[in-house]
């Protein structure tokens, strides 16, 4: 349950739940073998949950969006109606982290798995957030979603790949690039979550016939209760985060990614974890 | 651009079929088929061909 929970919150926050999932264990000396059929039939359940968690919230939004989308399709142009936009900007900002995730997921799960190199890229994951904030203040004006030039959307989903390094968080990089491309945070945010659902959804969905595999029977219904608290706890993670972006900035999450990390970092150093 | 999307459609869903066959290894971390790789490659072969219509769309003489 505290994994369930700890994905549905770390997935959403900008603070990386990969680098969450290789520290937390470590810290508290859990014992989890990543290989195990039953662990990964569990971690699809979370995504799944995680997944439809967004589409929930969202619905209204995708509904729209899948409108726009059929209708440019079925006209054979993209019109200037912002749903319209922001559906193609959504493939267009998903196209790269699909393209960057099957083929350089595995190699760089097997690079970066130690937990010094984690709370370092957390750290680094902190900067990236602080160097964001204080670049985006420097600049004026903001533009709306709707309006996002469609290379700012394929940088925005550029900017996910980067989360592939367990420590970088993909919402962070990608709200901290929304905000770069001009976006407003409560946008950028918005950007961020939208962008996560076919991201999660279809990475999730692949994986299913995990959660199904003989290895995997005896931890079904543990898999979709975890699946199910991930839901609720990805849902209340949207709702206060879309609030939280309306008036506020990533600095306290930099904050905690930079006191966390650092912790972890002189664990790893002084080898109290390993 | 619509003969480039075409191309880049035929090439997508070719990488599909070979990816998902087990075929083409280019990349590939294991041995076998490769059923991301090839959902990936054969939505990117849609994407294309709705990329080759908006280029049809965009020529086509305005209905307002």
């Amino acid at each position: 349950m505290l994994l369930a929970v700890l994905q549905g919150v770390s997935e959403l926050f900008p603070v990386s739940s990969l680098g969450h999932t290789v520290l937390l264990p470590a810290l508290f000396g859990w014992r989890i073998d990543r290989s195990d059929p039953t662990f990964l039939a569990f971690v699809v359940a979370l995504h799944l949950g995680t997944a439809l968690a967004l589409l929930v919230f969202y619905r209204a939004d995708w509904a729209r969006i899948a409108g726009g989308l059929t209708r440019s399709v079925v006209r054979g142009r993209i019109g200037e109606d912002p749903d319209e936009r922001l559906g193609w900007l959504l493939v267009a900002g998903t196209i790269p982290l699909a393209l960057v995730g099957v083929f350089l997921e595995e190699p760089v799960k097997r690079l970066f798995g130690s937990a010094t190199l984690v709370a370092g890229f957390l750290i680094l994951n902190a900067f990236v957030m602080f160097s964001g904030e204080r670049l985006k203040r420097a600049k004026s004006g903001d533009i709306a979603l709707g309006a996002l030039p469609y290379p700012s959307g394929v940088g925005v989903g550029f900017s996910q790949a980067l989360a592939l390094l367990p420590g970088i968080s993909r919402s962070g990089s990608s709200i901290v690039t929304g905000l770069l491309v001009g976006l407003d945070h409560e946008d950028a945010a918005r950007f961020s979550f939208l962008l996560a659902t076919p991201a999660i959804g279809a990475a999730s969905v692949l994986e299913i016939p995990r959660l199904f595999a003989p290895a995997a029977h005896g931890v079904l219904i543990e898999s979709l209760v975890g699946g199910v608290v991930a839901a609720v706890t990805a849902y209340a993670s949207v709702t206060f985060l879309t609030r939280y972006f309306r008036t506020n900035d990533l600095r306290p999450f930099g904050w905690y990614c930079l006191v966390f990390g650092s912790v972890c970092l002189v664990l790893a150093l002084t080898k109290v974890i390993a | 651009m619509k003969i480039v999307a075409l191309v880049v459609a035929l090439i997508c869903f070719a990488l599909a079929v070979g990816y998902g066959s087990g075929t083409v290894q280019f990349a590939a971390h294991t041995p076998g088929p490769h059923v991301k790789h090839a959902v990936v490659f054969a939505v990117l072969g849609v994407v294309a061909l709705v990329w080759m219509r908006f280029q049809s769309g965009a020529s086509a003489p305005s209905a307002r």
